[in-house]
């Protein structure tokens, strides 16, 4: 126990995965982003005032186990259709940022019944071709960090920490391997599943596509592509805020996240 | 000792203030002119010649890609340009088999040079640098397994008749049955060209390969040299003195000082722009191990990723540069420390003008190879090697 929330580790067809969960009432899983180094954010946190909130670390990732068996994020949505069994979760809302995101419009493809309501945060999965963004595969991690926020007291914390990345060995290797599970989901085709396109009409979650209005990596442009595949989702833009809006302004994204929560009630 | 000369067939016409951070990957192919790309081959093919002709047991070719380092795509093809205009062994070092779409073209590919050639190719497989992961967009998680399978496959289909069945992981095939097969029996010779990592030491020693160490400091030969020895005996063998082999650039001409003078600033150009490239497009994650990773990003510099100058690198021994007399001494000095038999000579590096390559090889012809080729056992005859 640390910042009121739970540690567990379950085991799915052999793989280790460490899941932190706080909260009660109905199910949400959060699915993180390539770059999130498994803390308890805050935006977690504020979702719990409503949700069991469940935050695994995927396969590959911070404190979970590799799992050899995954060479996609379609293989990765897979494992979490058994991971959701094994936790028995018949019914979950998903909220993914980045990747995560990419995974959870993925899994709504796979099992739409499965989900209650689906909350895409900056996601990657779609190739806009006039608005490719940069390849995060070329930058260092102080490059990196320098895209990721538009708030300067962020950005600049996030600069430092990847400029000390050396400094701490533990630090650097989890940095490593998920950048190493990163590579080997998002390499080619770069960040998107070409056939994912054309499979999104399977979603009938009601959908909202939050975005930060200053994303360097994923432009704004990616947002309107997921309103335009998915029937009836609707784009929430965050001013100010860069790739990560729910660590940027974590209450807005809480409120927005709680309003498709009232949506799903209605329809 | 057997000797061979080697050409990168390096792009000189791109001006320095055209070249930002990188020399590779996304340096625009708008600098290219093919009519100098014409002159250029035709004189980079001539000095290959010039290695035959002067005496050179075999020459060798590789492969790189989107990059002013090297105008080779395919060493198959470049092969195939010499192979009846040179009498020597070609050593293909190598071909990048995890960059390859199919390994039984390779197989094909290597199998018709060897029965052109009446069995003078010698094989050597690489994984390509981490900056043709970019260049292919190739995951490079997966090069090591793709290297390891792809090896395997071309190997099998060289020596089990076919046809029959491969489901790997990376290569499913109904049919395997290439033709041609080999000229050597049971295949060409294998060489394995690395900076060194444990694995690829491993690898070829359990192979019983001839291990290439490449463009290294004279402390890391000599620590790898060791490795390599130590993995043979594990092996329940001892490497033969042609198994070892080193690849370094060469530079002779009248005096210590003349040669100095012509070689410093071409490899200055060698290290410092030919292989210059941001440490992330050098090094993307998962092409070395977890461990070796680290390594890189803790060490912050080295070769591509910071500025070496020409006295710190020679003092390292990264390569051999003076008169007749001085690199046969050295050779002889080097050799007579770690006994590797297989010498390969970058003749060619930087910029260096076609005069100043053809002198610099007729004077070690002339005044050091004779030396060279009796030093050592008589080879040792290894199944592979």
């Amino acid at each position: 126990m640390s910042d009121g929330h739970e540690v567990h580790h379950v085991s799915v067809r052999g793989t280790g995965v460490r899941i932190l969960r706080q909260g009660s009432g109905e199910p949400l899983v959060f699915l993180h982003g390539a770059g999130d180094r498994g803390e308890w954010l805050r935006v977690l946190a504020g979702l719990a005032a409503d949700w069991a909130v469940c935050r695994p670390d995927h396969p590959g990732f911070n404190q979970s186990d590799d799992d050899e068996r995954i060479d996609s994020v379609h293989d990765l949505a897979f494992f979490y259709l058994d991971l959701l069994d094994a936790l028995e979760l018949p019914r979950v809302t998903l909220v993914g940022a980045s990747l995560g995101g990419w995974l959870a419009a993925e899994i709504a493809v796979l099992d739409p019944v499965r989900v209650a309501a689906l909350v895409l945060i900056d996601a990657a999965g779609l190739r806009v071709a006039d608005a490719p963004g940069p390849d995060v595969f070329t930058l260092n991690p102080v490059q990196l960090a320098e895209l990721l926020f538009h708030d300067q007291a962020l950005r600049s914390a996030a600069i430092e920490q990847a400029a000390g990345l050396d400094q701490s060995p533990e630090e650097l290797r989890n940095y490593l391997r998920n950048r190493i599970a990163t590579s080997h989901l998002a390499w080619n085709p770069y960040f998107h599943d070409p056939k994912l396109a054309e499979r999104l009409h399977r979603v009938t979650a009601p959908t909202v596509v939050v975005w930060g209005s200053e994303d360097r990596l994923l432009p704004v442009a990616h947002a309107q592509r997921w309103q335009e595949l998915i029937e009836d989702a609707r784009i929430e833009l965050i001013a100010g805020a860069g790739h990560l809006p729910h660590i940027e302004q974590p209450e807005r994204v809480v409120e927005i996240v709680r309003s498709v929560r009232r949506e799903e009630l209605l329809a | 000792m057997r000797i061979f000369g080697f050409h990168l067939m390096p792009y000189p016409h791109v001006p320095d203030e055209a070249l930002g951070d990188t020399s590779w990957v996304t340096i625009s192919n708008a600098l290219y002119d093919p009519e100098l790309g014409h002159a250029l081959y035709g004189r980079y093919l001539d000095e290959f010649e010039l290695y035959d002709r002067t005496g050179f047991d075999g020459i060798s070719v590789n492969e790189h890609h989107q990059t002013i380092y090297g105008q080779i795509p395919s060493p198959n093809v470049m092969a195939a340009l010499l192979v009846q205009r040179v009498k020597a062994k070609i050593a293909l070092l190598g071909n990048a088999i995890a960059l390859r779409e199919h390994p039984l073209r390779v197989a094909e590919e290597v199998a018709l040079l060897d029965v052109v050639s009446g069995g003078r190719i010698i094989c050597g497989f690489v994984r390509g640098i981490g900056a043709e992961y970019h260049s292919f967009s190739i995951d490079p998680t997966s090069s090591r397994e793709r290297f390891f399978e792809a090896h395997d496959l071309i190997i099998k289909a060289w020596t089990e008749p076919g046809p029959w069945e491969w489901y790997g992981k990376h290569y499913k095939l109904r049919y395997v049955n290439p033709w041609p097969q080999p000229y050597q029996q049971p295949h060409p010779p294998i060489w394995s060209p690395s900076q060194g990592s444990n694995e690829t030491v491993e690898w070829a020693a359990s192979n019983r390969y001839t291990y290439l160490h490449t463009y290294s400091d004279i402390p890391t030969v000599r620590r790898v040299f060791g490795e390599f020895r130590a993995a043979c005996e594990r092996n329940g063998y001892e490497a033969s003195r042609e198994q070892l082999g080193w690849a370094m650039p060469i530079f002779v001409a009248d005096s210590d000082e003349e040669a100095r003078r012509i070689a410093a600033p071409q490899l200055e150009t060698l290290f410092n722009r030919l292989i210059r490239m941001p440490r992330d497009v050098f090094f993307p994650a998962g092409y070395t191990t977890l461990d070796g990773m680290a390594r890189v990003m803790a060490g912050k510099s080295g070769l591509g990723t910071s500025v070496q100058r020409f006295d710190e690198m020679a003092e390292k021994g990264y390569f051999i540069v003076g008169s007749a007399d001085t690199v046969r001494q050295r050779l002889e000095a080097l050799h007579a420390e770690m006994g590797f038999g297989t010498l390969m000579g970058s003749f060619q590096f930087g910029y260096l003008g076609h005069e100043d390559f053809a002198s610099s090889v007729q004077l070690f012809a002339d005044k050091v190879l004779p030396a060279l080729r009796p030093l050592g056992e008589p080879l040792a005859s290894t199944a592979a090697a």
